[in-house]
């Protein structure tokens, strides 16, 4: 290769040397003092199964819809007051009036709103075919258990998001409901009747109540969503997808789980396998 | 005598050599996931993008007219919801649908006795199951085939979860107009003194009815007891108005609210009214 330097590089080729300069020295001075460049591209080059299928794209849907509730959420804590008090000039609850000027004032925020209240159900109902999914591959297996757990707190999570945020907008099937619901929470033994009145602020569902499902909802109970899909996806990242477990070609499958191509006879796609040797060989060390 | 032949690997062992054999399939015969997997995360979530954007567009468009409308209710419910009112005489509480299940389940359980199972005590442990369940099924096995009590398990779960949600979704709400109606027949069928008239004319429009059952009127939701009888429980007008008024303080835990905001002259005649309930016989 020495040789193609011993002529003098043309204009273009310097060009663009310049160019990759340019473009490679920030990506450089960021990969020498963190390592983030490594960890992004080992993310998206890292190798999976060659086998998996349309399932395994619920996780990344039910964060798709996090992060729609993420972004909508923050837009309309721009315009939504968290207050109880009566506003003198309509004798309406302010936080109710503010959802309605989101609703019908705000250039989109009909959508905004919209988006944010039906992507609740949409994250919810996506978290439950997740772990359907899960559940039918048994990817909760070693060494897996503790990623289930994770899921399953965010799933538990994102179930007190919906029912913190169900106050906010301040009407009477919110207010009831959460009536109802405290009022159930503080059914359970020791910690209950405490609980509900850490919720209500009181002995009264108030302004204190909505105050505090706000910050819940808001802050607490996000951070930790966001805490715990971290961890999730680190751990996703770290221990692989699986293979589907029916799969003729699961990475992982016992070698004498493997029938011979002739004792499959509707197999069309037989395991390519040289002779004398399994296809697990091919990475020494794969096979005990 | 010779030797035990060699012992079988422990399922430990085997879960460590399978998961070292899947990590060594994988470098040899998978594919990156860029571009082949994320290509299909991508248009999932694309399609979830839009689907959310759908709902908010039907949930706008379809209801026409004035929002606060209960005439108006669109596809997916009204936009806007009358605002909060502590000191409202009727209510419905209606969780959003993902706790329908659970809302049924305090239907199932009767009020004082067994109560508690459906508000904490299922729940917990529905809970802690799910949350143990690597721990309880540690099988190697992965093909459904090879797991038919979990396949069976998870079926079971599938269907009454099913079955809670359509119950509490399709559960008959007691309408204040409709219980209104049944008044006159309560009269007739409990002999009930004209003392308690104006009691029973603010217990069908006051909401009682959302749970509480009364001659075969109403919700029987949270395990709220049937009040037809309550008479015969002889717990005097005064601890009537005190439950009324704070009915934890009565009946510990008690799910059910304060009425206070209807004021005490008028909590007065709903205790007469209970009192005078002595059954239709």
């Amino acid at each position: 290769m020495a040789t193609t330097y011993r002529r003098k590089p043309t204009k273009a080729e310097l060009r663009r040397q310049q160019m990759e300069q340019v473009v490679m020295y920030p990506l450089d001075w960021l990969e020498e003092r963190s390592g983030l460049v490594g960890g992004v591209r080992y993310f998206l080059f890292r190798n999976v199964p060659s086998d998996i299928n349309w399932m395994q794209t619920l996780g990344s849907a039910a964060l798709t819809a996090f992060l729609v509730q993420a972004i909508t959420g923050v837009i309309l804590a721009m315009y939504y007051v968290p207050s109880a008090a009566t506003d003198p000039a309509t004798g309406r609850p302010v936080a109710w009036e503010s959802i309605v000027n989101i609703t019908d004032n705000l250039t989109l925020g009909w959508l905004v709103r919209g988006m944010h209240r039906w992507g609740a159900s949409v994250f919810i109902i996506l978290m439950f075919l997740h772990m359907g999914r899960v559940f039918l591959f048994g990817a909760y297996k070693y060494p897996r258990e503790l990623n289930w757990i994770v899921g399953v707190l965010i799933l538990v999570m994102g179930m007190m998001e919906g029912f913190t945020g169900y106050l906010l907008p301040w009407d009477q099937t919110a207010y009831w409901a959460t009536v109802v619901g405290i009022n159930l929470n503080g059914t359970a033994p020791f910690l209950g009747p405490w609980l509900a009145q850490f919720l209500r602020g009181g002995q009264e569902i108030s302004g204190a109540t909505l105050t505090r499902f706000y910050s819940l909802h808001m802050l607490v109970i996000p951070g930790a969503i966001i805490g715990l899909i971290v961890l999730h996806l680190y751990l996703v990242i770290r221990l692989g997808v699986t293979s589907p477990p029916w799969s003729k070609e699961a990475a992982g499958l016992e070698p004498e789980e493997e029938e011979s191509p002739q004792l499959r006879p509707g197999l069309t796609r037989p395991v390519p396998r040289p002779a004398g040797a399994s296809p697990m060989q091919a990475e020494p060390g794969g096979r005990e | 005598m010779a030797a035990i032949p060699k012992e079988k690997p422990s399922r430990v062992d085997e879960s460590r050599a399978e998961f070292a054999r899947y990590k060594a399939d994988v470098k040899a015969r998978g594919k990156p996931f860029y571009p082949y997997a994320m290509f299909h995360d991508t248009i999932m979530s694309l399609v979830v993008v839009c689907t959310i954007v759908g709902l908010a567009v039907i949930w706008k468009w379809s209801a026409y007219g004035p929002h606060h409308s209960p005439i108006h209710k669109g596809l997916l419910g009204p936009e806007v919801d009358p605002p909060a009112n502590p000191g409202t005489t009727s209510f419905v509480p209606r969780p959003d649908w993902y706790f329908y299940f659970l809302f049924y389940l305090l239907r199932i359980f009767k009020w004082p006795e067994s109560v508690f199972l459906g508000t904490v005590g299922v729940p917990t442990i529905a809970l802690v199951l799910l949350l143990m369940l690597p721990f309880m099924d540690r099988r190697r096995a992965r093909r459904p085939s090879a797991r038919p009590v979990a396949m069976v398990a998870a079926v079971l779960t599938i269907i009454s979860m099913g079955v809670l949600t359509w119950k509490g979704a399709t559960a008959n709400e007691a309408l204040a107009s409709e219980v209104v109606q049944s008044v006159p027949k309560w009269i007739k069928d409990e002999h009930l003194p004209p003392a308690a008239v104006p009691g029973v004319n603010l217990f069908a429009r006051a909401g009682c009815t959302a749970c509480h059952t009364y001659d075969g009127v109403g919700g029987a939701l949270l395990g709220a007891p049937d009040l037809t009888e309550i008479a015969n429980r002889h717990l005097g007008i005064a601890t009537q108005i005190k439950h009324l008024n704070d009915p934890s303080s009565v009946t510990p835990g008690s799910p059910m609210p304060s009425f206070s905001s209807l004021g005490q002259e008028r909590l007065r005649q709903l205790a007469i009214f209970l009192e005078a309930s002595k059954g239709t016989h």
